[in-house]
């Protein structure tokens, strides 16, 4: 089935992210992504998963701006990220939250200061930051690692400083590869509603991961990436489905 | 807290060279300054010493019979110069000075009583006066033959056309120096890009401007700049201090020509020196940082 479909959702909200018949490739190789085209609307919650290799990265790549399709089209909040001019990118970006398969933290300064990051960037007052942060870092279970590097921390305690630099900044699309990879089931349950709890004031989700677990207990819908192409798959809808598709924001 | 940057640009250690680069190149610049100033001072002294003056040369006599002799055509060219028109003064230049003059060829007190000692002196013209030099000269040569005029605005044009070149040299000096330190902060801002390149992709996706990312960049150029215009500047003015007191010791026989004088700037221009130098250092590695990343950071997404 080629995923030329959008996510069915009321529809009364434009599109956070849409992808019009999208190809990547890199250089002179074969598409890592072709022909790509969905569309999630605002207060979505998806799964990305794939094989290894499937071009995930790639995919969130595109929606997180550190790409630019080889051809098609990605909309952003409405704005065709192909056509955006420079000083356009970073008001965009502060409304995307990402959590790097790699973490990518910054070695030199603590977790506090990590997380803080997209904060002080945006140029919020440090006292604001400071009780905000620290409130964010104990609810991932940090509170006693607020002034460690990085270099001292576990995998799984990357894994969480990143989450929160992601998601400190209240994003409207929150983006993660592979946000459960190196910590174990209950912090991995306790993450994913950190994720619901947003996702339910409005931020749009998608989560990469090849962990099936993860994708059958949440139940929700999935993108599958295989072969370079996107398809749609829905969970069966059981009782409590139902009942938790409520959409918790009214008339979105 | 909050205080550190994202890149810690100051604990590069490939960047700690470049306040030294800085340093010999603003020592340098100075120096060049240095002796721009001092030759234009110079030029000024003399300028103001010699401008409107003349030198009328006679032949000397040869032993005792021949002071009298001497003194009468002295005054033959003296009244001579004073009744032409556009001359101020003309005085002779006493035998003492002359002998002092003479000194360092022969020895003090060894100057022989029957030497022809030629008879000087000095005529200061009219302000803005212009005199026929030929015609004097022919006159002059009348009365008293053997008497040459020499035109000191001559020898002093061509201490002008001498001193502004050596200025324009040092202008091309500090230029190149210049161009050659903005060379190298464009070299090492840019390998601190490509150092810095996996957190500065970090920083653009969480939303920092190219600003954001300059800034550090600009903020470690200043100090850079600052503290090698300081350095530079120091070295440079012990450097001067330490040529003037050598010169202090060079006696130059010709009146009016003391070196250490001439070597030594003017505490006052040391030190309004001393504070723009580096300031003016520090901005424009401030400038070219900023520059330099805005324009590497724009062919990047």
């Amino acid at each position: 089935m080629r995923a030329n479909l959008a996510v069915q959702h009321s529809g009364e909200r434009n599109g956070v992210v849409r992808f019009e018949n999208v190809g990547v490739r890199y250089g002179s190789g074969p598409e890592i992504l072709r022909d790509i085209s969905f569309e999630l609307e605002g207060g979505s919650f998806h799964f990305l998963t794939g094989p290894s290799g499937a071009g995930k990265t790639s995919l969130l790549k595109l929606m997180y701006l550190a790409q630019r399709p080889t051809r098609g089209l990605v909309r952003l909040f409405g704005r065709d990220v192909t056509v955006l001019k420079r000083p356009e990118l970073p008001p965009l970006r502060r409304r995307i939250g990402v959590v790097f398969q790699d973490f990518r933290l910054i070695n030199h300064l603590t977790a506090l200061e990590n997380v803080a990051l997209p904060l002080r960037i945006a140029g919020a007052k440090k006292e604001q930051i400071e009780a905000h942060v620290t409130e964010l870092l104990s609810w991932v279970g940090l509170s006693g690692q607020v002034n460690a590097k990085p270099p001292t921390l576990s995998d799984g305690e990357k894994q969480r400083v990143a989450i929160a630099r992601a998601v400190i900044g209240r994003p409207s699309l929150l983006l993660a590869d592979e946000p459960t990879g190196n910590i174990d089931l209950d912090q991995g349950l306790r993450i994913l509603r950190l994720f619901e709890e947003l996702n339910k004031i409005g931020t749009t989700v998608v989560i990469a991961t090849h962990d099936r677990s993860l994708v059958s207990t949440f139940r929700r819908p999935e993108l599958r990436l295989q072969g370079g192409d996107l398809t749609l798959h829905r969970p069966a809808p059981t009782g409590v489905d139902r009942l938790r598709r409520v959409d918790p924001l009214p008339g979105a | 807290m909050f205080h550190r940057s994202e890149l810690q640009l100051n604990r590069d250690t490939a960047r700690r060279f470049i306040p030294l680069m800085v340093a010999a190149m603003v020592y340098l610049a100075t120096l060049a300054l240095a002796g721009a100033v001092v030759v234009g001072a110079t030029v000024d002294r003399w300028s103001e010493g010699l401008r409107g003056t003349l030198t009328v040369q006679l032949p000397g006599g040869r032993g005792d019979a021949s002071v009298a002799e001497t003194a009468a055509r002295t005054d033959t060219a003296v009244s001579l110069l004073l009744e032409t028109a556009g001359i101020a003064t003309a005085q002779p230049v006493p035998a003492s000075d002359l002998e002092s003059l003479l000194e360092p060829w022969l020895g003090k007190g060894n100057l022989p009583a029957d030497l022809p000692v030629p008879v000087l002196i000095d005529v200061t013209l009219d302000p803005g006066a212009r005199i026929d030099l030929v015609a004097l000269q022919r006159n002059l040569a009348g009365v008293v033959p053997g008497a040459r005029v020499s035109d000191n605005g001559v020898y002093l044009e061509r201490l002008v056309r001498l001193a502004r070149s050596v200025q324009l040299v040092a202008g091309v000096v500090m230029l190149l120096v210049a161009l050659a330190a903005v060379a190298i902060i464009v070299f090492a801002t840019r390998a601190g890009l490509s150092m810095h390149r996996e957190t500065i992709e970090l920083l653009h996706l969480i939303g920092a401007r190219d600003a954001y990312i300059a800034r550090q960049f600009v903020t470690n150029a200043l100090w850079h700049g600052l503290l090698g215009g300081i350095i530079g500047v120091v070295l440079a003015a012990a450097t001067v201090a330490a040529l003037g007191v050598i010169a202090g010791e060079v006696a130059l026989p010709v009146a009016g020509l003391r070196l250490p004088e001439q070597l030594s700037i003017s505490l006052v221009l040391w030190l309004a020196g001393g504070l723009l130098i580096p300031v003016v250092a520090g901005l424009v590695a401030m400038g070219t940082a900023r520059l330099t990343v805005m324009r590497t950071l724009r062919q990047v997404l």
